[in-house]
């Protein structure tokens, strides 16, 4: 332990005096570090997002729309763009499917509303949604207090409104918002419910969106919507069937023949999973293809500054030797001097894949969460690549003759 | 140990050999003597006579090509690297002219370097370095490089490293080589010092007045001891004749 440490403390104080070409040899060994962590960070971030996203949908429940959700890879957007929408007709006909047990049918505005009272308004901010009682269990939503919409809603075309815990916070603070009036696009509507707080996920609440019937959602809204629908199936098992049954339907419906592709798209927990499994794949691809050049890149040079190393402190091996240092102590402390060096490096990259994950979440909203065995995984890849790359210098020190060794000059 | 009153050091016809572009360069063709515990031999002789060569296999950095060396009673050839590093380490301590200090460590980390490799766990070994410096009068120089320190002040830190380890003899190739005379007069009253406490001490020089000044000298000679004697009748300056060997 001692003699590892007398070593350790002799390789710091030679990569002291030369800390600018360190650095600059060990560019590759940095950008190695760091593209591990800011891939990573970033595949993780993305997985965080998908499971609280998907989390949302209630137990046994997928959805059909006609815009992919997420699209990796090369989509033909344009042909999507055609696609027809989907109608409320198409969603009532999925109904009397064997293995559907809820169908709720959901319309969307284009962008992100505000809801307002005389007092107070929200940021334009508020996802809206024309639904169903049926979307209560196709979300997964959880009353807090009130109620959420009834089939007397529906057919009495009632304005009233459940609400998300943020929007209560915002316009009743300190109140009671059940029974309240809110506007939306200067219609007022009724407060009936709010929903248990959900949290935020990567800085974006969940707990900011409104539901009203869709028949008053028409009236404010008119024919300007998207239609998505989500489902459930009669148990989370029966989730592949109730798929196969609701696409036959949907194909038949929208008069697709047997050679079309699907002109909608369908999500459940088990698609979103392997979606997102192809792509972590991907992006570990690239990763692992961009860090192997990286640190091979950087490999090389950390066996160059180390020979270098070697040759300029050759007469100091000699002396060392003579003192009576075993080769082995020689080995040791270039083979720690190396992994040093390396390891620096790596911690260095660390810190600017890091910085980059943390900085493009900040700036751009990209989900981004680093993952501490990322950051292990790169600092034990640089150690090895250190270790790997300085074993042949090192060797080269160990052998060396002492007394040839003390005559360089 | 050696029992009392043997050799400390015993060579016999020991010979090492340089091949040059096929041709056979005898740097030491047939040398034998022994020293004992506690005495102090110049070794002088032209340059390429093979002093260096015989300070280094003494030392054991070099192995001969034939011949024996017995060191402290045990056998030095056949040994391992290894254990070639550890006699190194305990028994010898060496004092070279250019001094061969690390250039990056203070005088202290110079001097603590032959404890590192012993394994002297670290208060010691700085207590142990500290004393050998204040021995060579260097107490005020610890944490001083070696590029802040004069060329005597150099050289009396490579000689309190090779005596931090109480080594059983200095091997000290010309180490006034790199000295004006002053400082060089310093250094010689400082091994003179050593050897009354009861140092064994070879040295190699170039300077007659010097090695006459050695109770004892060798002279070499193309790989041959050719005088074996008091310094000053080896030297050439004494009254009596050299002892031919
Ligand atoms: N590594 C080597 N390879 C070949 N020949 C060598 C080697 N080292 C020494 N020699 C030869 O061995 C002979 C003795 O050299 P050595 O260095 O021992 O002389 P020296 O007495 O120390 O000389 P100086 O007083 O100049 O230091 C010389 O002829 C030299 O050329
Ligand atoms: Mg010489």
């Amino acid at each position: 332990m001692n003699a590892l440490l007398d070593t350790l403390e002799m390789a710091l104080s030679t990569l002291r005096g030369n800390v600018l070409r360190s650095i600059l040899t060990l560019l590759g060994i940095v950008i190695g570090a760091a593209t591990v962590v800011a891939m990573m960070s970033f595949t993780e971030g993305l997985k965080v997002k998908l499971s609280t996203d998907f989390a949302q949908l209630g137990a046994g429940a997928f959805q059909v729309q006609k815009w992919p959700a997420m699209s990796f890879g090369p989509r033909d957007w344009r042909k999507i763009e055609r696609r027809p929408d989907l109608t409320r007709e198409q969603g009532e006909a999925l109904r009397d499917l064997p293995h559907i047990q809820f169908v709720s049918i959901e319309e969307y505005p284009h962008q992100p509303e505000k809801l307002t009272t005389p007092e107070r308004a929200t940021k334009q901010n508020i996802d809206v949604c024309g639904g169903l009682p049926d979307y209560e269990p196709a979300n997964g939503v959880t009353v807090a207090e009130g109620r959420f919409l009834v089939e007397t809603d529906i057919q009495l075309g009632r304005r009233v409104v459940f609400i998300g815990m943020d929007i209560a916070d915002q316009l009743f603070p300190g109140e009671d918002a059940l029974g309240q009036e809110v506007r939306l696009r200067g219609v007022p509507f009724e407060v009936v419910g709010i929903a248990q707080r959900k949290g935020a996920v990567m800085g974006r609440s969940k707990d900011t969106f409104a539901v009203i019937p869709w028949p008053a959602y028409e009236r404010v809204f008119g024919k300007s919507r998207n239609t998505n629908i989500a489902l459930v199936a009669t148990s989370p098992e029966d989730v592949p069937k109730a798929i196969d049954e609701v696409v036959a339907k949907l194909r038949r419906l929208r008069g697709l023949s047997a050679q079309d592709e699907n002109d909608f798209d369908y999500y459940s927990n088990d698609t979103s999973a392997e979606m997102f499994n192809n792509l972590a794949a991907m992006v570990a691809a690239a990763t692992g293809a961009i860090c192997a050049l990286a640190l091979l890149v950087g490999g090389i040079g950390i066996m160059n500054i180390m020979l270098v190393s070697v040759t300029e402190r050759t007469r100091e091996i000699g002396v060392r030797m003579a003192l009576g240092a075993r080769r082995r102590h020689i080995l040791a402390q270039f083979l720690v001097e190396s992994v040093t060096l390396s390891l620096s490096g790596g911690l260095f990259g660390v810190l600017v894949g890091g910085a980059l994950a943390l900085s493009a979440r900040e700036l751009f909203e990209v989900p981004a969460q680093i993952p501490l065995w990322a950051v292990l995984l790169s600092l034990g890849l640089t150690a090895t690549a250190g270790m790997l790359f300085g074993i042949y210098p090192a060797q080269r020190a160990s052998k060396l003759d002492p007394v040839e060794a003390m005559r360089t000059e | 140990m050696s029992a009392v009153g043997e050799p400390l050091i015993v060579v016999e016809s020991l010979h090492r050999h340089y091949t040059v572009g096929g041709e056979v360069v005898r740097a030491l063709d047939g040398v034998s003597f022994g020293i004992t515990r506690g005495e102090w031999v110049a070794i002088v002789g032209q340059s390429g006579s093979g002093k260096s060569t015989l300070m280094n296999v003494l030392g054991c950095l070099d192995t001969p090509t034939s011949g024996t060396y017995r060191l402290n009673g045990a056998d030095v050839q056949g040994l391992t690297d290894d254990q070639l590093a550890s006699l190194r380490n305990k028994e010898i301590g060496f004092v070279f002219q250019t001094f061969q200090l690390l250039p990056r460590a203070t005088a202290l980390g110079n001097v603590m370097l032959p404890l590192v490799y012993r394994g002297v766990p670290k208060r010691q070994r700085r207590a142990m370095a500290e004393e050998a410096l204040a021995a060579v009068g260097l107490t005020n120089r610890l944490n001083h490089r070696p590029n802040e320190l004069s060329g005597g002040q150099r050289q009396r830190v490579a000689i309190a490293r090779a005596l931090v380890g109480q080594p059983s003899m200095l091997l000290a190739d010309e180490p006034t080589g790199n000295l004006d005379s002053a400082t060089g007069e310093e250094i010689i009253r400082l091994f003179s010092e050593l050897h009354h406490r009861g140092h064994t001490i070879l040295l190699v020089t170039h300077e007659p007045k010097l090695a006459a000044r050695c109770p004892r000298a060798i002279r070499l000679m193309d790989g041959h001891v050719v005088a074996d004697g008091a310094g000053a009748a080896v030297a050439g300056l004494g009254t009596s004749a050299p002892v031919p060997a």
